[in-house]
This record gives structure tokens, sequence and C-alpha cells, in this order.
């Protein structure tokens, strides 16, 4: 394929980005072929995360591969833990209570609010727009407090467990969930009006790392990335509790930089409008049922804060995990953006804007 | 001690300039070293500024159980850092590899095999306040009178 004239292509320098870089949270190594300032393409070398977690995971009972998937991601543990269990409940048909699935639903929402901080966090750091960054980072620090209420533990909380979630949510913890949603709204319209009308964030982010609606569903991105690309894919629309709500997903359409950013903020509304619900609707009774972790095997999805997220489980009669594939939302995104965003940026500044704003987390890209 | 010194050290505890590296964590304690730049916990106040550039950095602040992939590479980036210098192992995974050292996987504990650890904060994250209670309790023993010392 190609042939000769494709295979010698001219190229004027050969720019490395990493793996060690003040733009990036982890390390990634993106090397960009340039002609002048335009950037004509670019490849990432990955390899520098690689645990072999799912080798880990092979052979152990589900008791400790709980605490291994929540350690894929630790930016999106909650998620992780969600879809593994979920797995293990769909082969053992375990039914979980109402209340428990509705909690399920405030902690998972709470870790993307945290989540799409930090990625919008990441990207007004990137373009040096550092007082919003600040801004922002300081919002996500209230998002935070309450996961860390609501499940005891900041980061790594495994708050559910098959057939239910490890701990309730008292009256008075969901009054103050509520003030802190009032504030951390009010403060996050402020945000994003400021993001979305502010001129100088506009020329380093609007036109920029285009993705359009046919090279995304091309390079299968999945998650902010394409719903920011008009696409509208959300695995959450598939999730039983989820539905129960009347949960609708966020689209934009104007494939740039500015959009995802702004899907970003729309999602974290959103979110705050489903953890509304959730308490308001939240019903009485037990937390935790009971059930038998059987033997099976079962491919289930979930939306993760970057998109789909994949588990592929096959288990034992004793609920031993003896084989798992894990398939990230991350390694697509990144791909659209090497393949298909940051060629023709106009300048290497770009790059790692445009890089940012796809959010791509390497840690549960390699595993 | 010199007049000069005394200077010296002064202008030295109120400028510590981080960077940090991801040897294959988890993720988890990076957003904790990323939460300590939140105004809540605002680790300017202290003269501490996260750079991440090795070549301008005093402290190394090192996550993550040691990947095949940093084989060489760490303890290149470990001789850029001009001295005086310290690393810091933030969480359990530098210390000990934490759930990810078990039969079967790529990573290589502890990280003081490799490059010379200053301080230790254990915690699957730790708290932000404890890795900036741990940077600024190595600013003294490292960095005050390093000229004398060093003789």
């Amino acid at each position: 394929m190609g042939g000769e004239a494709e295979m010698k292509r001219t190229v004027d320098v050969n720019i490395p980005l990493g793996p060690v870089h003040p733009c990036f949270k982890e390390p990634a190594r993106l090397k960009c072929e340039t002609r002048g300032e335009r950037v004509i393409g670019a490849e990432v070398e990955l390899g520098y995360m690689k645990k072999g977690i799912e080798r880990i995971m092979k052979g152990r009972p589900w008791q400790e591969v709980m605490f291994l998937a929540e350690r894929v991601c630790g930016i999106c543990s909650v998620i992780h833990n969600l879809v593994f269990i979920e797995a293990i409940e769909k082969i053992s048909g375990i039914s979980v209570p109402q209340r428990a699935a509705f909690l399920r639903v405030i902690a998972n929402e709470l870790d993307r609010m945290q989540s799409h901080l930090l990625a919008n966090f990441s990207y007004c750091y990137t373009i040096e727009h550092e007082t919003l960054a600040m801004y922002l980072l300081d919002v996500r620090e209230l998002v935070m407090d309450e996961l860390e209420r609501l499940t005891g533990a900041r980061v790594t909380c495994a708050y559910i467990i098959p057939g239910g979630v490890r701990c309730d949510i008292r009256a008075e913890d969901q009054a103050t969930l509520r003030i802190s949603l009032d504030r951390i709204e009010s403060d996050l319209h402020r945000y994003a009006r400021m993001f979305e009308t502010g001129p100088m964030i506009a020329l380093r982010s609007k036109g920029i790392g285009i993705l359009t609606q046919e090279s995304a569903r091309r390079s299968h991105a999945v998650g902010p990335t394409a719903r920011g690309s008009g696409i509208d894919v959300d695995m959450r629309t598939q999730h039983p509790t989820y539905q129960q709500l009347g949960f609708v997903p966020v689209v934009r359409k104007d494939c740039d930089n500015h959009a995802r950013i702004m899907v970003r903020f729309d999602e974290l509304f959103a979110s705050i409008r489903i953890i509304r619900q959730c308490l308001d609707t939240l019903p009485k009774g037990i937390i935790r049922g009971g059930g038998i972790c059987k033997a099976g095997e079962i491919r289930y999805s979930g939306e993760a804060p970057r998109g789909e997220l994949t588990y592929t489980i096959k288990t034992d009669e004793f609920g031993r995990i003896t084989d798992i594939q894990i398939q990230t939302p991350s390694i697509m995104n990144i791909e659209a953006c090497c393949h298909e965003m940051i060629v023709g940026v106009d300048s290497i500044a770009d790059v790692t804007s445009t890089f940012v704003s796809a959010d791509p987390c390497i840690a549960c890209t390699e595993r | 001690m010199s007049i000069l010194q005394n200077f010296k050290d002064f202008v030295r505890s109120r400028s510590i300039h981080i960077s940090y590296v991801d040897v294959g964590s988890c993720n988890g304690c990076d957003i904790e070293v990323l939460a300590c730049l939140a105004p809540r916990y605002d680790i300017e106040q202290y003269g501490i500024y996260v750079h991440n550039n090795p070549r301008e950095a005093d402290v190394l602040l090192v996550v993550g159980a040691f990947t095949p992939g940093w084989e060489e590479k760490l303890k290149g980036l470990w001789d850029k850092i001009p001295e005086p210098k310290a690393a810091v192992a933030i969480g359990n995974c530098p210390i000990s590899g934490c759930v990810f050292d078990r039969r079967g996987s790529y990573v290589d504990p502890p990280v003081a095999k490799h490059i010379p650890i200053a301080a230790e904060v254990p915690g699957c994250p730790p708290r932000p306040t404890e890795i900036l209670q741990a940077i600024l309790s190595i600013r003294d023993s490292v960095f005050a009178e390093w000229e004398v010392k060093r003789k």
C-alpha cells in the first residue's frame, strides 16, 4: 500500500514530546513530523506504564480482582469497579436493591464530575489559562469531598460490591450533598460561561484539532471526543438505572477542541441533574442483597468518563476469574487524536492542547 | 557558618522546584499530586513550584511501581537533575509495589533499587496534605548547608 511516493515524505523536523513533559500528567511520547510550523503527522509511543494487570487478575477470586480492577485507572476508579461488579452480577444472576442501584449512580456521577473537572483543568492549564484551571481544580476538591463523604475514600474507594454497595447515605449527608451541588453548579455556570465566551480561549481552541464526524467514526472515537463531533454514543443509555432516570446524552457538533471541552462542561451539569434526581427519588430499603458468584462468561460495557469501557470475564464455580480482557476507551481516543486531530494543526504549541483535549489516560490504556 | 551560607539556605528553603515522574502507577497518586496545586492545599504558598522539567528541579516525585520501560530512562532523568537534589516516593507502589507486585506482573519494585530515595509517603493513594508534609520535611535536611556538607 502507499507506494514509493507515500513512503518518502518530506519532513523538516521530527519533534519528540515526552515522556516527561510539563503538559502531560502521564508518560507518553508523541513524535510529530513537521514541515515548517505545520504538523503533518504524529505517532504515539506507549509502553512506559505496562504493568500486566490482566495477567495478575487471572486465577484470583473476585474478592481480590475487585481491588485490582479499580486500580486499572485511578482517575475513573468507580466505573471500573461498577462495570466489573455488574459483570459478575450478570453472570451469577444477582439482583441489586433499588436503593443500592441509585447510590451506585450517585457515586458514579460524582466520579465522572471529578474526572471531567480534571480533564478541563488540564486543558486550561495547557493553553496557559491558569486562572480558570485553578478555579476548576478548586471546584474539583468540593466534588472529592462529597465522594469521600459518600464512599469513605477520595480515590480508590471500592464502594460497589456484588449485590449492593458498601455503606448507606445518611439523611444529613444527603442535605450536605444538595448544598454542595448548589454551590458547584453556580460556580460551574460562571466558569463554563468564562470558557464559552472568552476571546483568548476561543483563539487557542476554536477550529483547532478538527475531528469530523466521518473521521471520528473511522477512528472509532468514543466518549466526549465522539460526542464533541456530533456522534450520539453513550453506554449510559443502555444501563437500566439510567434508563429509569430518563438519561439523554450531550452532543455538540463543532468538532474542535472547544466543543470537546464544552461537552465535558455540559456533562457536568447533566451529572448534577442526575444526582439531584437520584436524591429526590431515593427509595427506602436495604442497600445490600445476597447471592453466590457462579461460573459463566460475559461481555459487559459501561460508560467511563472517557468513553465505552468493556470487560470480558470468564469465571469458574468458585467465583475465581479464569479469563479477563479489559478494553478501555483511551486507546481509541489516542488513535483518533494522533491520526486525525493532530494532523494539520498550525503550530507545535497546539499539539499538546489537542492531545490533552481528548483526555488520554495512559494508565488504563496500557494497564 | 558564613553569612553567604545563611543567605543561600534562606533562599533555598523558599524555592523548591518539583518534577514528577510516573513509572507505572494507576494514576491515583498522580491526581493527588495534582490536587496539591489546588487553591485549597496551595503548594505555592510554601515556595514549592511544580515545573515538571527535570533540568531545573530540586525534588523528584516518583509515582508508581517501576516498569521495564523505565529501566534506563529513570537513571538518566535522575542524572539530569542538578545538585542538590532529592527523590520522594509517593504511594505504596514505589515502596513495595502495592497490589501490582504479584507473580506474572512486569513491575520491579522498589524504586530505591534504581535511584536513591530520600523520603517515602505510604498510602494508596496518600492524601495531598501528606505529600506536602513529606516535601516540606526533607527541605531542611537535604538543602540546608549543602555546600558545607559536601566538603
